[in-house]
Parts: structure tokens; C-alpha cells; sequence
């Protein structure tokens, strides 16, 4: 797809128009947004005085630990929207049970861990070591990905390209879902343990860091590679790009795209329980958990774009980035509206971009 | 296609029907119910029942705790009206055979909220105009209380007995004269903290952190108030918005432990644990005596955090801790296990546990409080309701409360004078546990903290109360608590300030 | 043939109406005041504000999950306006004006909003709005001037309504009729044929030089003055207003509601509005339902239920059920059976006055 061809708005035409006029568009867009990052930067750089962190020339390690800290929360925030933004891309599907199966796999994990700890309360990583963080893991997201996949069957198999019903039958699935999680689980806030391994502390660029956000982003990082392997490297995920690029040549290739469907749909859900017991254990989940987290994949790709991983990587990094920045680099009076900073970073790439950085109409 | 049509006729007509039905048995079992309209008060006569509604919380943050809050009801009436419990391991089921002031007491209605006050707006109409509910016990959260003190005020032919909840408004500032709260708020809650770090501690600068909504404002204002009144300063104010993931910028803009004397949390849900686990990461390790939080903070934080968060001083709640022990308590903690086999709780973690455990908590006393107020109101009038409940509401505005946990009376705004406590988190030398230990009980305080605050002023805030001294009638004046027991005769019945005060000269370490 | 179905699809649907209104006059001299003044009142305000997703999404083909934000708006508005003392702006104004001030205000909002989301279609447009949602509520959250620490309470209606509140019902009435009777006028002007032009296929008329991210604009406008109202009605019912109101779950609900009583179908909003206060409100006293498991609590899995069925089963929801009951009852015997007069739901358009398919059905 190249740009010249596509238009960018429905009500045009699909003509090629002539490069000037679409350079100059372009130019102005890019333009303005250059000049916004730059009076960002220069802000955190040399202005932000008054800010808790102060201006990143006299305190450079702030600077480096909520860079940091941007990096570690984006990573959390990909390995949640990647699923989303997987089965999207390839099938269209707005999977709004997308949240319940991240809560769905952190509750099911959380209880595993406390059988293979024989504790129930009052778990410390003392108590935890690799295993026992990583089967629940395992267990819980494979429990996401097999329920999500029965999902895909009975309810989305049959109706593929009505894009608002399956929109409105996941989401129905979800309000079941939590209500069941609710009855089954109490409303308690739940969190799980790391490992004994990552819970200290570890020098990088001369500032003391908690490894566990390290091992975050490091898990977020094979998690990245694996999808980026398996999309490229493998004839599978060849299929699947194919899949998400032209669906009707697939299918006229003699290609069983149901088949190709329910894998994206079951690994797609296994992602969102991954990242349901990777934020139980970085911050504990509760009910309303799986409300937020859709609406953190959401945003996600929104600004990424649906349907492309490198969208769900950028639109992660941005999000993370200015959920970090924003509390530190504001004036004190005002980090109050950070969250609402967060949302503008939304409308402005909304506004120049409106299928997101990476997206593209259909 | 026409017999894919044909089927799918068929069932959705099925599903037209079953609405239909729905929708008209609905219009029918409305019609049916009783006094739908306002009560008409000539329910005095003696033997008639007197209707009950129940406001409790099944969905939303608190929605774990429907359990406890009904109990707290039931217990009430288990052992000072005579009923019995339908079930031995629910509260759910409804309870029987209550009798107070000559009339047996039914419950017409559970409310079933969701912590916003748009629902319980609903719930609490429900109950009243379509249930028909005279007197009307809840609710839990602070949002919802002033939502229903304002409806309250709509209703004056209802009497509303307030649940647990803990902002001021509902008494301060509405002033409904049919809405009584025989607890304190979350202000109240943490009186005398504040004089304990300052004289104990010896903190003279604080910051604090606290979620960004109503009851985080209230248990910081409530600390603010008590430590400013003493001669503190508080150099910083942070909030965290509800739903944080990730404290680490929010912690980072407190000062650092070099720089200030102390740390007041009120950051709650998941956020205790994960706030105070970023400002470790950020900050360096704690020292357990830089650091207070209000009732959020427990023993469990330890097991995140190490036991370097020994030391930490806590907030008050409605009920204390478990190391305090009297005959009243301990009378009350056996009356729950003996009225049901094991109870589902909030407090015990969804899991079926010893009635007790849910009765040593704020949630369940305070209904139990409310359900106890009712009792001995009702039993004083001989269940007089007649004349909009007048006799009831005077008997309701002048008594005193004999409850486990201390003694209650109303102030003029029908506001609960309670007493508090401030307690600590100690390591136990011979079990290597973090555990809550009271360090002193806060007598007789009242809501308006010594005219901090008031009807005309602002409500508790990101910026206020602001930082000034003041005379607080408990300062000086706490009891101090011994493993557990009170140093002042009649203490924890509700012993006033004027009983045999000592100097605060409080444990903090454990026996060794 | 067609014509004759048609008109006197029309005639029927029409008289259905008007039967259901003079039904709900006379409902305060017949059903009791808790019936009335809660759950029929309730019905309205929900069925008001669903009316404005119903006509966007019929008329337009766009999904809007903002419009429960734009009924928080109005009440936002209003609360600041008319308290004077206690929380928000406390401007203590006219009642009446600043009825004006929040309709004008939810007009606003949704002008501004539905511009940014003109360019925006189909599934895209739906999460846009969802978020459009969720920048509402933290923006009500967190700017604690105007939603005053945690809501506006002790909001009185003007005088008129506030002495009796069956006013407010009858107001209630009076405004679902208006609405309706407009917007089903509204299909029929310029203006609501080139919506509907425009939601069948927009590139043709943009071709035909129809502008259409200002079509939509001004639909989306129209939407926000009909929740608006909504909200207007809302706050004087409810007597308050806080954050929580305009958050996630009020604004799935009123989707829920939408797509219970058939999101094509205008009369679906009410309708299904109907049928989820009911469910609400009368789920505990339906004899044996907790037998099965189901007390109040479990609620939200009822509904959620019961909108799974009605989506997979029948996109149409319950008003394209009744739809479909009349066609087949009203087919006679002898007419063949082409697709333009097949009863069900799944029937295409064939007429004009035939209520189209929702976008569930179609490619987007």
C-alpha cells in the first residue's frame, strides 16, 4: 500500500493526487509535531525547574529513572494491547473480553500460586522462586487462551466481517465474565509474588533500579521478538500477515483461514493473560481491573494503530513514556492533570493520524 | 432460508413472549406491594411490624463486603432483639424473631450497591417507595452517604441510621435531621496520630500521599488537622489518581527521606502496597518510624516490603485492633461465633472463616453499631413511630450508644463522638511477625476537630484543611494501651478524657 | 404489493405508538407512584438518551459509546449553575436558564467531539467515542472545580417540577414524544436523507459533493442536544451528580439498552430501556429466580445474558422481534414468498418506512 494511492479521508475520491499537494500536507502535520516534541524536550531538558524531577540537565538521574520507568510501564502496557491489537488486525474483531481474560488468567494465577506456596495470605518472595512464578503464568494464560479460543468458536466464528456484533458480543461476554469473576473471586484486590530472584535492586547508569521493572521489560522484550519471529520466520505467521494484508487471496489460496483464525484467536488471548499476571504482579489486580486495562490496550492502539505490532510497540512506548513524564515533569500544582495530559497525547495523534501512527483504513 | 427463518421465528418470538411476561408480571408485582406511598406513621400500634431496609454493597470495590455489612444487621438483632440467623454459614438468607420495643422488626429490602451514588440513589428509592422502608440502615461508602443524606433530607417521614461510611458531609455539612451516625468519619478516624508522631516520634515536617478522592482527603485532612494543630508543618501533598498502575512518578515527587521527618499514606486497595513497594525503589529502603498511613495500612504490607516497616504508626477504624481486649469486646467477638458457623467476608479474604474474624472489622461493626442504635432507640420508645418518628429521633439524638468498642453519643449535627485509636506496626520478637499493635486510645473526638471544620467550611481537598495550631480537646489527653489493655479504668467502654488521664507514655516495642 | 405492506407497516407502527403514549398518560392514575415516578421515569431519561445512539446509529450508521457523557455534561452544567453554596462553580442561577446553558453546553461538546470523529467510520468510530468516554469521566474526575470533590448533590428542580414530581414524568413524556415524532420527521427531510445516503455509502456522496465529515458533524451535534435533554431530566430526577455518573459502566449501560431494544429501530430505545429497568428493579421479586442462582447481585450477568442472546439471535433486538411477528401475521396466505416480504428480521429493506438493517449485518 503506498501513500500516494490511498486516500486518508473516505470523502475524497480514491485518484492518485499530484505529490505537491500531498508533500505539502504532509509537511505541515510532520512540522508541527516536530515542533511539539521539540518544546517537550527542552521543557524536561532545561525548563522544568520547578517540577518534583527537576530540569534534566541538574538532575540527570531523574531523568534516567523515569525513562526508564516510561520504558518498564510500556513494556507492561505491550505485551497486554499486542493480543488486542493481533486479533484485530487479522480478523477485525474488537475483542472487548479482551480485559476480562487479562483478569480472568491474573485471579486463576494468583491461586495457583498460593497451592504450589501452601500459603494463602501473606506471601513473600522469600516464599517464590522461578517456578512457582512461572507456572501460574503458564497456567493462567493458557486457561485465557483456551477460553478465548471457545469464545472465537461459538460466538465469533460464524459472523466473521459483522464487525459491530462481534464488537457487541465480546462485550456482552465481558459484562458475563466479570459479573462471574466477581461472584467467584469476592471483589478482592489480589497481587502475586515475583520471584526471589528479581525483587532487588540493580545498577544501571548509575542510578539503583528495581530489577523486578527490569524483568518486566525484559519479558515484554522476548515477548516482542517471539511475536516478531513467529510473524516473519514462521510459514504460520507468514499466513497470518498474508491473512491480515488480503483475507480473500488467502482464502482462494486454499488456505484454511479458520484454522488460521482460531491460533490468532488463542494466542491473542494467551497474551492478555499474560500481561493480566504480569501487572497482578507488579501492582495487583482487582475488580475494575479488566475495565482499565481495556481501556490501557485501547489507547494503545489507537495511537499505534490496529492491527500492527510495530503499532503496538510504538503506541506502548508513547503511552508509557508520557504516563511517566507527566507526573514528574509538570509544575506540582498541575500533575494533578496528568492523566488528562495522557488523553491529549491521544487527541493530537488522533487528529494527525486518525487510524493511528501505524494503522491504516481497510 | 425459510426454515432458518422459520426457527429463528420461533425463537424469538419465545424471547418476546418471556419479555412481555416479564415486563407485565413486573407492572403486577409493583401494584401488588405494599405502601408504596409514604408510611402513614399510625403504625404505632404496638405489634405491627416495624419495616427495615438494609443498604448494603454487592458490586464495585466493595462489593466483597456485602456479607459482612448484613451481618453486622443481623448480629445486632441476634443478640439484643432476640432473632436467630436462617442460615449458620450466611448472613444472606435473613434473620427471624426480631422484637424490639414490642414490635417485631422485618426487613423489607437489601439495597445492593455498587460504591457510586447514582445506584445508590436507586437502591435507597426502592427501598422507600416501592419496598415501603421506615427506618433505613446504611450505607458504605462516603460518595453514597452523601448522595443519601441528601435524600434523606428529601424524606424526613424515613429514618437513615449511616452504615460505615466515612465522609463528613453527610452530618457536617447536609445536616439531615433524620440521618444519625454512630461512628466517626474518616477525619476521625485518624485523630491523634497526628500528636503521636509529633511527641513520640518527634516528627516536626510531613508529606503526604494520598489516593485522589473524598476518602483519601478526608483521612489526610483528619491527619493534617491533628498534626497541625500540635505545631507540624506539611511540606507536600501528593495524589495519585484512583487506578495508578505505576506510583513510581507520583512517589517520586515526595522529598526524600533525608529531607522531611515523615510520610502520611492514604493510598489504598492494591496502591498500599504498590506505592510504598515504589517508594523503596525510588527512595531506599524504609525506616518504619519515617512512615504512617491511616487504616489501609496492616501487618500484610510486611510481607512486600520486609520487616522494615516495623515501626510504622497507623490510623484508627471503627472497630480496634485485635490485641485490645475487654469483657464487652471479647462478649461481641464470641455472640458472632456463636450466631453462625463461618461466615464468607470481605475481611476474611472470600474465603468461609470464623464469624469473628468479619466482627473485629470496621464494615461489619459499624452496621452492628447501626442495628444496635436502632435496638436500644426502639426499646427506650416502646417502638413509638407515630408523629414522623420524633419520639424515636429524640431518643436517637440523646442516648448513648453502649457499644463494645466504646461508648457513642451524637453531637448536634447527630454525628457520632467516638473514640479512636492509633496503632503500630511491631515486630514480634518470638514469632518474627510483622504485627498491629494499639499504641494509645484517642477519647471523645468530634467531628468538627475543634472547629477545623464546620458547615461553612470548604470540604477536605487537595488543599485543604491549610496547616495551623490549634487546641484539639484529645491532645495530651490519649490513653495509653499495654499488650493490648487500656491504662485507664473503663477505658475502652468509653471512658471520657477526664478519667484518670496519664502523661502518653506508650509502648512501642513489643514485649520482650 | 409492497407499497400496500409498507404504508400499512407504517399505519400499524404508528398506532402502536400512540397507543403506548396514551397508555403511559393515564399510567399515573392506574399503576402506583413508585412505578411511575422510578421505574417509568427512569425508562424515559434512559430511552431519551438511547433515542440519540438509536437515531445515529440507523440514521447514520456511526455507533456513538459518548452519549451517556454528553447527558453528565448537561448535569455537570446544570449542578454548577443552579447551586449556591457547596460544591462546583455555585453560580446560583435561574433554573430555567440554566437549562438553556447545559443544553447549550452538551451542543458544544458534542460539536467539537463529532468534528474530531467526522473522518472516523464504522468500527473505529465506536472506539473513538469510548474513549472520547473515558477522557470525560477523568476529566470530571480530576478538574474537582466543576465537579465539585466528588459530585454536585442536593440539586432541586425549578419550582414547577420540584412540587410534584409526576411533573417530571409527564415533562418526560412530552420531550420522548418530540424527540420521536422528530426524528422520525427528520428521515424524511433533505437533511435525513442525505444521513442516510451517507451511511449507505459515503464515497458516492462525497462524489455527489455532499460534505460529508460535516453531515456527520452536525448529526453528532443533534445526537448531544437530544442526550442533553436527557440530562437535563436526569439530574432534576436524581437530584445529583458526581464523576462516577458519565464512567464506564452508565455508558456500556446505555448501549446495552440501545442494543436490547434494537439499535436500528427507533422505538427500540424505549422499548429496551423499558426492559432493562425492569430487569433491574424486579429480578429480586420474581418468585424461584433464586433458585437458579440468580439474586439482585448477579444481575449484570442476566443483562449480559440476555444481550449475548438478542445479539447472536436477533441483531434487531426486541423491537425487530415485534417487527417480525407482525410481517408474518400480517403476510397473507396467498402472497409469495419473495424477499421483499419475508418476515424476520432478516429481511432487507424494501421500503422506505422499513426500519434498515443496523450496521451489524453489513461489511463495514
Amino acid at each position: 500500500m503506498t501513500a500516494d494511492v490511498v486516500s486518508d479521508s473516505l470523502e475524497q475520491p480514491l485518484v492518485p493526487r499530484p505529490h505537491l499537494g500531498r508533500r505539502r500536507r504532509w509537511d505541515w502535520k510532520l512540522v508541527t509535531g516536530a515542533v511539539l516534541i521539540a518544546l517537550v524536550l527542552a521543557w524536561i531538558l532545561f525548563f522544568a525547574r520547578g517540577t518534583s524531577a527537576g530540569a534534566a540537565i541538574d538532575e540527570p538521574g531523574k531523568f534516567v529513572v523515569t525513562l526508564l520507568d516510561g520504558l518498564t510501564l510500556a513494556g507492561l502496557y505491550f505485551i497486554v494491547a499486542s493480543g488486542f491489537t493481533l486479533i484485530f488486525g487479522l480478523m477485525r474483531t474488537v475483542n472487548m473480553a479482551h480485559g476480562s481474560l487479562f483478569l480472568l488468567a491474573a485471579y486463576i494465577a494468583v491461586e495457583v500460586q498460593q497451592r504450589m506456596v501452601g500459603k494463602t495470605r501473606n506471601i513473600t518472595s522469600d516464599d517464590v522462586d522461578m517456578w512457582s512464578w512461572a507456572l501460574p503464568l503458564l497456567i493462567g494464560s493458557a486457561i485465557a487462551a483456551v477460553i478465548g479460543f471457545v469464545i472465537f468458536a461459538v460466538f465469533l466464528r460464524w459472523n466473521h466481517g459483522q464487525e459491530l456484533r462481534q464488537a457487541l458480543i465480546t462485550l456482552a461476554i465481558s459484562v458475563i465474565l466479570a459479573d462471574q469473576i466477581l461472584a467467584h473471586a469476592g471483589g478482592l484486590a489480589e497481587s502475586m509474588a515475583w520471584p526471589k530472584g528479581v525483587t532487588h535492586f540493580t545498577q544501571i547508569f548509575g542510578q539503583r533500579y528495581a530489577t523486578s521493572r527490569l524483568f518486566v521489560l525484559a519479558i515484554a522484550l522476548v515477548v516482542g521478538g517471539a511475536l516478531w519471529l513467529w510473524l516473519n520466520r514462521t510459514r504460520m505467521g507468514i499466513v497470518i500477515r498474508a491473512g491480515v494484508a488480503d483475507e480473500q487471496m488467502v482464502r482462494a489460496l486454499g488456505i484454511n483461514i479458520g484454522i488460521v483464525f482460531a491460533i490468532t484467536f488463542f494466542v491473542g488471548s494467551f497474551l492478555a493473560g499474560m500481561g493480566g499476571v504480569m501487572v497482578a504482579s507488579f501492582a495487583g489486580v482487582s475488580t475494575g481491573a479488566d475495565g482499565q486495562w481495556l481501556l490501557h490496550s485501547l489507547v494503545v492502539v489507537i495511537i499505534g494503530g490496529l492491527g500492527s505490532i510495530r503499532g503496538a510497540v510504538a503506541g506502548a512506548v508513547l503511552y508509557g513514556m508520557v504516563s511517566a513524564f507527566a507526573p514528574a515533569y509538570l509544575p506540582r500544582d498541575y500533575t494533578y492533570y496528568s492523566i488528562i495530559f495522557t488523553f491529549g497525547l491521544l487527541a493530537i495523534v488522533l487528529a494527525v493520524r486518525p487510524y493511528g501512527l501505524f494503522g491504516r483504513p481497510e | 432460508m425459510k426454515r432458518r427463518t422459520a426457527r429463528r421465528g420461533t425463537v424469538v418470538a419465545s424471547v418476546a413472549v418471556v419479555g412481555l411476561t416479564v415486563g407485565a408480571g413486573a407492572f403486577v408485582a409493583d401494584a401488588a406491594h405494599p405502601a408504596s406511598t409514604a408510611p402513614t406513621g399510625s403504625a404505632a400500634a404496638s405489634g405491627e411490624p416495624i419495616k427495615l431496609g438494609v443498604l448494603a454493597e454487592c458490586e464495585g470495590e466493595f462489593g466483597g463486603f456485602n456479607e459482612d455489612v448484613i451481618a453486622g444487621v443481623t448480629l445486632a438483632m441476634i443478640n439484643q432483639a432476640g432473632a436467630t440467623s436462617n442460615s449458620r454459614t450466611t448472613a444472606t438468607e435473613g434473620f427471624s424473631g426480631a422484637v424490639a420495643g414490642g414490635r417485631p422488626i422485618d426487613v423489607v429490602g437489601v439495597g445492593c450497591g455498587d460504591a457510586t451514588p447514582d445506584r445508590i440513589i436507586q437502591e435507597v428509592r426502592t427501598l422507600v417507595e416501592q419496598d415501603g422502608a421506615e427506618i433505613v440502615i446504611g450505607p458504605l461508602s462516603g460518595d453514597e452517604a452523601i448522595a443519601v443524606a441528601n435524600y434523606a433530607k428529601d424524606h424526613p417521614d424515613v429514618t437513615f441510621i449511616d452504615g460505615i461510611a466515612g465522609s463528613q458531609d453527610p452530618t457536617l455539612a447536609v445536616q439531615a435531621p433524620n440521618y444519625f451516625r454512630f461512628h466517626g468519619d474518616g477525619a476521625q478516624w485518624n485523630a491523634g496520630l497526628g500528636d503521636t508522631v509529633y511527641n513520640d516520634a518527634g516528627w516536626r515536617t510531613v508529606a503526604v500521599i494520598a489516593d485522589d478522592y473524598s476518602f483519601a482527603w478526608t483521612s489526610a485532612a483528619g491527619f493534617i488537622a491533628d498534626f497541625c494543630a500540635v505545631g507540624g508543618d506539611v511540606v507536600a501533598r501528593v495524589f495519585p489518581p484512583l487506578g495508578t498502575t505505576d506510583y513510581s512518578s507520583w512517589v517520586q515527587q515526595l522529598p526524600d527521606p533525608d529531607e522531611v521527618d515523615g510520610y502520611f499514606w492514604a493510598v489504598g486497595g492494591t496502591g498500599t502496597e504498590a506505592a510504598l513497594e515504589a517508594f523503596v525503589n525510588s527512595k531506599g529502603d524504609l525506616t518504619g518510624d519515617q512512615h504512617a498511613g491511616n487504616l489501609f495500612f496492616n501487618p500484610s504490607l510486611a510481607t512486600a516490603l520486609g520487616p522494615d516497616i516495623a515501626g510504622a504508626y497507623i490510623g484508627g477504624f471503627a472497630s480496634f485492633p485485635g490485641d485490645v481486649h475487654t469483657p464487652a469486646i471479647d462478649d461481641y467477638k464470641a455472640s458472632a461465633d456463636a450466631a453462625w458457623d463461618s461466615l464468607v467476608g470481605g475481611t476474611t479474604g472470600g474465603e468461609a472463616a470464623a464469624p469473628s474474624q468479619s466482627a473485629s472489622f470496621g464494615f461489619m461493626y459499624g452496621y452492628y453499631t447501626a442495628g444496635l442504635a436502632l435496638i436500644q432507640a426502639l426499646n427506650a420508645v416502646d417502638g413509638d413511630l407515630s408523629d414522623g418518628h420524633a419520639a424515636l429521633r429524640d431518643a436517637l439524638s440523646t442516648m448513648t450508644l453502649e457499644a463494645p468498642f466504646g461508648n457513642v453519643t451524637l453531637d448536634e449535627n447527630r454525628q457520632g463522638i467516638i473514640d479512636t485509636y492509633v496503632a503500630q506496626l511491631v515486630l514480634d520478637e518470638e514469632s518474627g511477625d510483622v504485627v498491629q499493635k494499639t499504641v494509645s486510645i484517642v477519647p471523645q473526638v468530634d467531628q468538627t476537630f475543634g472547629g477545623t471544620f464546620g458547615p461553612d467550611t470548604p470540604p477536605p481537598s487537595r488543599d485543604f484543611p491549610g496547616c495551623e495550631t490549634r487546641d484539639l480537646p484529645w491532645s495530651g489527653n490519649e490513653i495509653p494501651v499495654v499488650d493490648g489493655v487500656p491504662q485507664t479504668e473503663g477505658a475502652a467502654s468509653g471512658g471520657s478524657a477526664a478519667a484518670g488521664t496519664e502523661a502518653m507514655a506508650p509502648e512501642t516495642t513489643a514485649a520482650a | 404489493m409492497n407499497e400496500t405492506i409498507a404504508s400499512s407497516r407504517r399505519t400499524i407502527r404508528t398506532a402502536v405508538v400512540v397507543a403506548a403514549v396514551a397508555l403511559l398518560l393515564v399510567m399515573p392514575l392506574i399503576g402506583t407512584d413508585f412505578f411511575v415516578n422510578f421505574a417509568l421515569t427512569r425508562t424515559l431519561i434512559l430511552g431519551v438518551a438511547a433515542s440519540s445512539i438509536v437515531f445515529l446509529s440507523s440514521s447514520v450508521g456511526m455507533v456513538s459509546l459518548a452519549q451517556y457523557l454528553l447527558v453528565g455534561v448537561a448535569g455537570f452544567t446544570i449542578g454548577n449553575c443552579v447551586a449556591e453554596s457547596g460544591k462546583g462553580l455555585k453560580l446560583g442561577l435561574n433554573p430555567w436558564l440554566a437549562v438553556v446553558i447545559a443544553l447549550a453546553a452538551s451542543v458544544l461538546v458534542a460539536l467539537v467531539l463529532g468534528a474530531i470523529g467526522s473522518r472516523t467510520t464504522g468500527i473505529y468510530f465506536l472506539m473513538l467515542t469510548l474513549t472520547y468516554a473515558v477522557i470525560g469521566y477523568y476529566v470530571f474526575s480530576q478538574v474537582t472545580s466543576i465537579s465539585g470533590f466528588g459530585g454536585i448533590t442536593g440539586v432541586d428542580p425549578p419550582g414547577f417540577f420540584h412540587e410534584h414530581p409526576v411533573r417530571i414524568y409527564f415533562g418526560l413524556l412530552v420531550l420522548s414524544v418530540v424527540v420521536y415524532a422528530g426524528l422520525r420527521a427528520l428521515r424524511r427531510t433533505p437533511f435525513g436523507l442525505s444521513l442516510e445516503g451517507i451511511r449507505d455509502d459515503p464515497v458516492r456522496m462525497g462524489a455527489l459533493g455532499f460534505n460529508v465529515p460535516l453531515h456527520r458533524t452536525l448529526a453528532f451535534t443533534l445526537a448531544g442536544l437530544i442526550a442533553g435533554a436527557a440530562g437535563v431530566f436526569n439530574i432534576w430526577w436524581n437530584g445529583q451528580i458526581d464523576p462516577t455518573s458519565v464512567a464506564i459502566g452508565p455508558t456500556l449501560d446505555l448501549l446495552v439498552v440501545a442494543v436490547i431494544g434494537g439499535i436500528g429501530n427507533l422505538e427500540g430505545a424505549w422499548l429496551g430501556a423499558f426492559v432493562y429497568v425492569v430487569a433491574n428493579n424486579y429480578l429480586r421479586s420474581l418468585p424461584l429466580v433464586d433458585h437458579i442462582g440468580i439474586t439482585e447481585a448477579r444481575f449484570n450477568t442476566v443483562v449480559g445474558a440476555l444481550v449475548l442472546l438478542i445479539v447472536v439471535l436477533s441483531p434487531e433486538g426486541l423491537s425487530g422481534i415485534f417487527a417480525g411477528l407482525f410481517d408474518r401475521v400480517s403476510r397473507p396466505r396467498s402472497a409469495p414468498l419473495t424477499p421483499a416480504t419475508a418476515g424476520g428480521p432478516a429481511a432487507p429493506p424494501s421500503s422506505t418506512n422499513q426500519q434498515p438493517t443496523s450496521n451489524m449485518e453489513e461489511q463495514q
